[in-house]
């Protein structure tokens, strides 16, 4: 039921839009992540489907109601916060109760509810504790419990695990995508973490400058990006700039600075454009031809080892080997370079210059 | 250059720190506090005085209780209006967003610049019923009691809504906004999540109110005075705790057998203004609102529609009527009568006399608070210093007439008898310093000590580190300290009569022998120069504090 | 020779051990990564040698001499805080000429300094900007560089990197390290995320209560952890827990749990019969064919990660085992399917059962 639907929303505080142009649709039970870097807007996002703050124009409707001039304790969500915000004055079961006693459920269940969401995240031996007695993982756990008692089947989370430790936060990520999905909750969640957003989400919506530059799956993002930015934000890729030396039906052949000629999918570019290609670097393998290059950096990476090259054509690249391959790599050797003609990925040269296109604040 | 340099490196010395550290704290024990309780000394030390002037004579002895009860009932009664009254207004001021919130943050704060001498003519002109009464004034107040309720309001009130809005600032609204998202009503948000977390705000506020309201006697003295003109005999003979003191330290000069019952009024209302604190403060800590009652459904309804409309409301009309009107109604009162000529002469020799008292004392404040407010804020885990932090509020909670009183006495038995100026300074200096202290204790607290800590690791000594790191962010609540030290001096009245007797020569001190001489028109005057005067210095206040605002 | 030693540096705050005996030597031009859970005492450590906090007892020699009881601007080790403490009153370029002139470096010094670091941090252009203008990258670079400006011998970072975005923050990974590299700086680094650690570090040391459990190269600490929980910390792993069946040639040990199981594992001193944990990363256990497996299981959940997909794949009695599939394969496994697993047995470390449990020995919170 608690479908979400955004219309048209824009929101300016005075001269600044912190977001415009935006329409979404959340279906059912599904799991979106709102992905983008500091001040693109994901929160002032998230902040007016909950109704903490109203947007200048547009429309929110969840459970195809309008939200307009809705308080937020009407609006029947749960929100996780950033900084936890557990009622510091409560104990773990006194904070996960506070929403069914506000909520005026009968006081059988008033027991009960707190209790069964308690023992979902984990921490019912805990329920006795203050909030500044428990570690930062439970506090959020604890958070997470008692947005879910108030009976809300959307869940609004904004970037829950970006105050814990990295080591803390990968195991909360799982907990959080199995319990969510458990219950076939709708969620919304905001972060600037793309690993976290590829993790959890059925859905993910990249945003950048107040706009949404792109949404899909996270398998699509990743794979097959329709975008510069998103191919350089969602996990780690190769640019190479060059121009389009002829398309063929199978691929397309571009030229690169020095005059190497490498393969791409096929596109819709013609002879001469001036094109990205971007290649991921678990994509890229050496080989006995290729494209020429030298390695500067050998970085291992536990399960496989990462190493960064400087190309004939003067481009910075990283590929990666396992740990198990026989061949062993120095700083200052020679390799050659290839990948696979479906895995590289051709855009328009931006005007702006690429850096700029993918710049991160 | 050189020079320079050799003077960071000695003072950097740790045998130079440690000599300055104890030189500071020192200084605060041997001319804060301990002349603040002296008078208590004088208890075991003439206890038979005391005996037979007060204990076995009946008369007297009514009196003093009865002027204590009566400060105590208005203590608390002003209190508790100033919450209920001042808790809406706060959180309009923190919590909301509205055209006009400025000009609200500075009407509450209009009243503080208005000199208490000031404010009890003005408000007693107001109130007082009156046979020929005032154009625009309620006159309808025939009760000393009453009158002294309203006024002390008058001043209080600002304190009450200042340490409200101070903690509420300091309470995350996200606690509030998760309460709603869980499904509570403003109301119940509100009321079961914030206020529990507030009571540290609440406890701050009652202190401050009640320690005025109890030390407040220029004020009170004038109102009563200007009452008992207007034809109310009865207020002639009604006294708090505080006008007692002053009362019976002018008859004292001439009459050394009141000595004994100056005393023992004095030692009461140190002794009880000091045990009643701590009463209150462990009472609200450990004080629970009824958190697990909720009634939805009600609290939807009043968090609805016309009731906060109404609470609101409420509360603006409180502010105007009972606290703004009445601050500044001398001014109608002195476009409404018939003019007469103000001795200038006196006047000017009276103010001169202030704004010098006023100045060296805010000096000696700042030269030694700063470095006590340094050594209480960075030694947090040593329990003495949170000895001295406890210490530093004590003679803002004692009443000034029994500390100026105290004061008298100790500095009288050292011999320095003859030297009235410099007594006068450092009577003024004990109710001022914890003002200083405070101000630059709460700003330096609130910056984050790795800033010194960075500048330090870059090679900075710590004198360094102060000023050209830590100075330069607290250097607005520096002087807003200084400018509440200079004007809180510039309007005490109690402290200065009970040190001087009848030599005082203030300005507020001054108005007092205007009104009860009922030159009451050359009094207003002079009041209104003098919140001119006062005036000028809370606009350069608001606009320091308003530029540090800023400049984080 | 070494340019921090740390001897035997003990401090605790009540009851709280935050130093426990903490012993560390970093060589000169060294990077070194702290790596620990949050509690674990990685900032005392760094503040002790700042000389921002004083330890109840042992020594601090910067180089070969003994600073501990000296004061922090004494020692030419500067700290750059977790959020960076810019002085909010002083522009970028005043921020930097902070320490020369603090130590009356000659102004024609001074600004060919100001000169070279703005270069260096690149931030020429914002100069005159106040650190509250900046973007936090920014104000990570000016932070450096007024570090740098005092010239100093040792360089400590209390988690540089935490109050940036996730994206931004692998980027400048690269970056902070590279700069330390060409100024041959000390450096020691504190961060709880191990893939900082292993990315930058030329050695990770890894603290817990209070003490360093395991220093060495990231490949050390990753292959050969000397702990269960440095093994999970430091990449996550499985964990089989049985008792060693035998030891064959020094090679291999073989380990069965009281259902019957056998995994291998890389050979151990551990006498036969033993109780012990088997410890394998995530990331190399693979799945394969049921007839080459060690373990069976039936995939429940498959998570696209970019690179790789996630799988978790119920082992049944045995617990959740995580897999790390290579996205190349991912059409080959779907949720639902029955899979072996199985890894190369010099991958998977053995331990003694940990006195306090598993679950115990494994906490990171």
């Amino acid at each position: 039921m608690p479908e979400v639907e955004l219309v048209n929303i824009a929101k300016r505080f005075g001269k600044v839009t912190a977001s415009a142009d935006i329409n979404l649709k959340v279906a059912d039970g599904e799991y979106v992540t709102i992905l983008g870097p500091s001040g693109c807007g994901k929160t002032t996002l998230i902040r007016m489907i909950a109704g903490l703050i109203e947007p200048s124009e547009g429309k929110v409707f969840i459970a195809g109601k309008d939200m307009t001039g809705v308080p937020i304790e009407e609006r029947d969500i749960g929100y996780v916060f950033q900084n936890i915000a557990l009622f510091p004055h409560l104990t773990a079961l006194g904070n996960v109760s506070f929403g069914p006693i506000v909520k005026d459920m009968p006081e059988e269940e008033v027991k009960a509810v707190p209790q069964r969401y308690l023992e979902m995240v984990k921490l019912l031996d805990r329920m006795g504790m203050f909030p500044d007695e428990l570690s930062g993982g439970e506090q959020q756990k604890v958070s997470l419990a008692r947005a879910l008692a108030s009976g809300a089947k959307l869940l609004l989370l904004d970037e829950p695990l970006s105050a814990l430790d990295a080591r803390v936060r990968m195991d909360l990520r799982y907990e959080l995508r199995r319990i969510t999905k458990d219950l076939g909750l709708t969620v919304i969640h905001v972060t600037h973490d793309q690993e976290e957003a590829m993790t959890v989400s059925d859905r993910i919506v990249l945003m950048r400058n107040g706009r949404i530059v792109e949404s899909n799956t996270p398998e699509a993002l990743y794979l097959s990006p329709q975008n510069l930015f998103t191919a350089n934000f969602i996990g780690e890729t190769n640019l190479l700039e060059g121009v389009v030396k002829e398309v063929l039906p199978d691929r397309s052949l571009v030229e690169l600075r020095d005059g190497t000629v490498v393969e791409a999918k096929p596109s819709k570019f013609r002879r001469g454009d001036a094109v990205v290609l971007s290649i991921r670097p678990e994509r890229v393998h050496p080989a006995n031809e290729g494209l020429g290059s030298v390695i500067i950096k050998i970085t291992y990476m536990g399960t496989y080892i990462r190493i960064t090259v400087e190309s004939d054509s003067e481009d910075t690249m990283l590929f990666d080997v396992s740990t198990s391959e026989d061949r062993v790599y120095s700083v200052g050797d020679r390799v050659n370079l290839i990948w696979s003609k479906r895995s590289g990925i051709l855009y328009p040269r931006p005007p702006e210059g690429v850096e700029e296109a993918i710049k991160l604040e | 250059m050189k020079r320079m340099d050799w003077v960071v490196d000695f003072i950097s010395r740790k045998g130079f720190r440690k000599g300055w550290t104890v030189f500071i704290v020192a200084f605060f024990l041997f001319f804060v506090v301990l002349p603040t309780l002296y008078v208590v000394t004088y208890a075991f030390t003439d206890w038979s005085a005391i005996e037979t002037a007060v204990l076995s004579n009946p008369e007297t002895l009514s009196t003093i209780v009865d002027s204590v009860v009566i400060s105590f009932e208005i203590a608390a009664i002003v209190t508790v209006i100033d919450f209920l009254a001042g808790l809406p207004i706060a959180w309009i001021l923190v919590r909301k967003e509205f055209r006009g919130k400025e000009f609200l943050d500075t009407l509450i704060d209009m009243p503080l610049a208005v000199p208490t001498a000031a404010l009890g003519f003005s408000a007693a002109v107001f109130w007082v019923m009156n046979p020929d009464p005032v154009p625009f004034s309620l006159s309808v107040i025939s009760s000393p009691f009453l009158l002294i309720i309203l006024l002390h309001i008058v001043f209080s009130y600002p304190y009450m809504v200042r340490s409200l809005a101070a903690i509420l600032e300091e309470i995350d609204d996200t606690y509030e906004v998760a309460g709603r998202t869980l499904g509570a009503s403003r109301l119940t948000a509100a009321r079961t999540i914030t206020l529990p977390l507030f009571r540290a705000g609440l406890a701050t506020g009652v202190i401050l109110c009640f320690s005025r309201s109890m030390s407040e006697t220029g004020g009170t003295m004038i109102a009563l005075s200007t009452m008992a003109n207007l034809g109310i005999g009865e207020a002639a003979n009604f006294f708090t705790g505080s006008t007692l003191i002053g009362e019976w330290r002018s008859l004292v000069e001439t009459d050394p057998t009141y000595a004994p019952s100056l005393a023992f009024v004095s030692i009461l209302l140190i002794a009880l203004a000091l045990i009643l604190l701590i009463i209150l403060k462990l009472v609200i800590m450990k004080f629970h609102l009824p958190l697990r009652k909720v009634w939805p459904m009600q609290e939807k309804m009043l968090s609805r529609g016309i009731f906060p409309k109404m609470k609101d409301g409420g509360a603006l009309l409180f502010l105007a009527l009972i606290v703004l009107i009445p601050s500044f109604f001398i001014f109608t009162y002195v476009l409404f009568s018939d003019p007469a000529s103000l001795d200038m002469g006196a006047l000017s020799y009276a103010l001169g006399y202030s704004f010098l008292v006023a100045g060296v004392v805010t000096v000696i404040d700042i030269a030694l608070g700063i470095p006590f407010a340094l050594h209480i804020t960075k030694h947090r885990d040593r329990a003495s210093s949170n000895v001295l932090d406890v210490l530093v509020n004590v003679p803002l909670i004692v009443p000034t007439a029994a500390l100026g009183y105290s004061l008298f006495l100790f500095w009288g038995s050292i011999g320095t008898g003859g030297a009235s100026f410099v007594v006068l300074i450092l009577a003024h200096v004990a109710f001022t310093y914890p003002l200083v202290v405070r101000n630059v204790a709460g700003a330096v607290e609130e910056i984050d000590p790795s800033f010194e800590e960075t500048a330090r690791t870059l090679g900075a000594r710590p004198i360094q580190s102060f000023h050209r790191v830590l100075y330069p962010l607290i250097k607005s609540s520096i002087l807003a300290g200084a400018i509440m030290a200079f004007t809180r001096s510039l309007g005490e009245t109690g402290a200065t009569q009970a040190v001087l007797g009848r030599n005082a020569l203030t300005a507020p001190v001054y108005i007092v022998s205007l009104v009860k001489a009922d030159e009451l028109y050359q009094a207003g005057l002079a009041c209104i120069i003098l919140i001119i005067v006062s005036y000028i210095f809370m606009l350069l206040l608001r606009y320091l504090t308003k530029k540090r605002k800023e400049a984080i | 020779m070494p340019s921090i030693t740390l001897r035997g540096i003990k401090k605790s705050y009540g009851k709280v051990v935050a130093a426990d005996g903490l012993e560390l030597e970093v060589e000169n031009g060294e990077y070194l990564c702290l790596l620990g859970p949050t509690g674990a005492g990685k900032t005392t450590a760094l503040r002790i040698i700042a000389g921002l906090t004083k330890p109840d007892s042992g020594q601090v020699l910067l180089d070969v001499r003994d600073v501990t009881h000296l004061e922090p601007e004494e020692r030419n080790a500067v700290l750059l805080s977790q959020r960076y403490s810019l002085f909010p009153t002083m522009t970028v370029a005043e921020n930097i000429l902070f320490g020369p002139s603090i130590r009356k470096v000659p102004e024609l010094d001074s600004r060919k300094t100001l000169v070279e670091l703005l270069d260096l941090v690149r931030l020429t252009k914002r100069a005159d900007s106040y650190p509250r203008e900046l973007s936090g990258g920014m104000q990570q670079r000016n932070a450096l560089a007024r570090a740098l400006a005092t010239n100093p011998d040792v360089l400590l970072l209390d988690e540089p990197l935490r109050a940036l975005d996730a994206r931004l923050r692998i980027d400048l990974r690269h970056e902070l390290r590279s700069l330390a590299k060409a100024l041959g700086l000390t450096v020691i680094h504190v961060t709880h995320d191990q893939e900082e650690a292993m990315v930058m570090a030329d050695r990770i040391a890894v603290i817990r209560n209070g003490r360093i459990v395991q220093i060495g190269t990231p490949r050390e600490v990753f292959d050969d952890p000397v702990s269960p929980f440095v093994a999970n910390f430091v990449g996550q792993s499985n964990f089989f827990v049985g008792n060693i069946l035998c030891s064959r040639d020094g090679r291999m040990t073989t380990v069965e749990d009281d259902k019957g199981h056998v995994v291998f594992a890389r050979s151990s001193e551990i006498p036969v019969d033993s109780k012990v944990v088997v410890a394998i990363k995530v990331g190399n256990t693979r799945v394969v064919k049921k007839s080459d497996a060690f373990l069976t299981g039936a995939v429940e959940r498959a998570l696209f990660e970019g690179r790789v997909v996630h799988l978790d794949v119920n082992a049944g009695d045995l617990g959740r085992y995580s897999v790390k599939l290579p996205a190349s394969r991912r059409d080959q496994v779907a949720v639902g399917d029955e899979v072996g697993l199985n890894w190369e047995i010099p991958k998977a470390s053995v331990f003694p059962y940990p006195e306090g449990g598993l679950e115990e020995e494994l906490r990171v919170d």
